[in-house]
């Protein structure tokens, strides 16, 4: 049985909803699975892997590696974590570097979860919202302008169970295989996560938000080479308001005009 | 027969190696912190709405946010990545985006194949 697809039409707003896409919320919830297979499940395998492997090479044991990547599922927070460990950092220090590696999953959740059903919109996004990171982030963003409210979170649970239980064999194969990847794909395994996340970016409609990305881009780099660890955080806020400033000042009214 | 000397040494170490219990503390804290930061988003997702203006500057600077770490990921990589010249990263980039737009309806797993490929040839070769 095939499953009914909607592609939004480039040029279409992104509010525009016709048809429903799933007939109620298993089948929404089955096709998240589906769309996790791809390339959302490639991508952070291939990270768990890398990861896995960083766990070996540094001495950890492979529960204790496997543990971070269920416990946690950020990797950028995982990789700081590790790193510190091995410095002799204590607990609290450690909570720190992570939690501010993780900012970026307040505004992430901030401006994901207003798109859910009013009544999906409760106290249960507390424990469903541990299977946010980065990939189905930005895939769920990109599928929710096809999909109606009240079938969205179903989706994202089925995207995220996927991307978070992909997490664990990867990490252990990972530790497992350490040492005996040839060169080359261990370049291929890396390169696959910055890629992903710069495709995305190229399915982006909204003008407003192509140059948050934009000046984000530019951004990053110089605050990078001033601070390392809060550059995510001070690039994404003045890149970010800056980006939308000049949408609101100049942009929206071509768009209005253009659409008018 | 070297790598199932490596898999078999690493199955040992695996097994054999038991983590202290700072090193668990220490990824208790981690978790907890990074929970927290998902928990935050929850709240202040209950207060947005997404016709508001302060959605539209969040999202703006989520966007941002991503952008920075991706563009830092490929331009000032650590480790192996950092060895293939930057022309080369920007090269295979560029390939792969070509792919993805050329047909903008799910071209995501051939553009992203074509630039995983790319950088494994160039790995060959190096």
């Amino acid at each position: 049985m095939s499953t009914p697809h909607l592609y939004s039409d480039p040029s279409a707003e992104t509010t525009e909803m016709v048809k429903p896409r799933f007939y109620d919320r298993k089948d929404a919830f089955w096709s998240g699975i589906r769309d996790g297979r791809g390339a959302p499940a490639m991508v952070l395998f291939a990270g768990m892997v890398g990861f896995g492997a960083m766990g070996r090479t540094n001495g950890f044991d492979i529960w204790f590696t496997t543990a971070t990547s269920f416990l946690m599922f950020a990797l950028p927070g995982q990789i700081v974590m590790l790193e510190m460990i091995l410095l002799g950092a204590s607990s609290l220090t450690i909570a720190l570097a992570t939690s501010l590696t993780a900012t970026r999953f307040v505004t992430m959740t901030a401006t994901l979860f207003p798109l859910l059903h009013e009544r999906d919109r409760n106290k249960k996004l507390y424990a469903k919202v541990h299977l946010l990171a980065m990939t189905a982030w930005a895939v769920s963003l990109k599928e929710f302008q096809t999909i109606e409210p009240r079938h969205r979170l179903s989706y994202f649970t089925g995207l995220g169970v996927l991307c978070w239980l992909i997490s664990v064999p990867g990490t252990f194969i990972g530790f497992l295989i350490a040492g005996s990847v040839p060169m080359p794909i261990t370049l291929g395994l890396i390169f696959i996560n910055p890629l992903f996340f710069l495709l995305t970016f190229a399915e982006i409609r909204v003008n407003g938000y192509r140059l948050a990305i934009l000046l984000g881009s530019i951004a990053g780099p110089i605050f990078y080479l001033i601070d390392r660890d809060t550059s995510l955080l001070t690039a994404g806020l003045i890149g970010g308001t800056l980006a939308y400033w000049i949408d609101r000042k100049w942009l929206r009214r071509y768009d209005q005009a253009g659409s008018a | 027969m070297s790598i199932l000397d490596n898999l078999y040494q690493n199955v040992q170490v695996a097994f054999a190696v038991e983590q202290g219990w700072a090193a668990w503390l220490a990824l208790l804290a981690a978790s907890v912190g990074t929970y927290l930061c998902r928990a935050l988003g929850v709240k202040l997702s209950g207060q947005v709405n997404q016709d508001s203006e302060f959605f539209r500057w969040l999202s703006a600077v989520t966007y941002a946010m991503v952008a920075a770490l991706t563009i830092r990921l490929i331009f000032l990589p650590v480790g192996l990545l950092s060895t293939v010249p930057l022309y080369l990263r920007v090269l295979v980039c560029i390939l792969a985006i070509g792919v993805m737009i050329s047909n903008p309806n799910r071209r995501l797993v051939p553009a992203l194949l074509t630039g995983t490929l790319l950088m494994v040839t160039i790995g060959v070769f190096k």
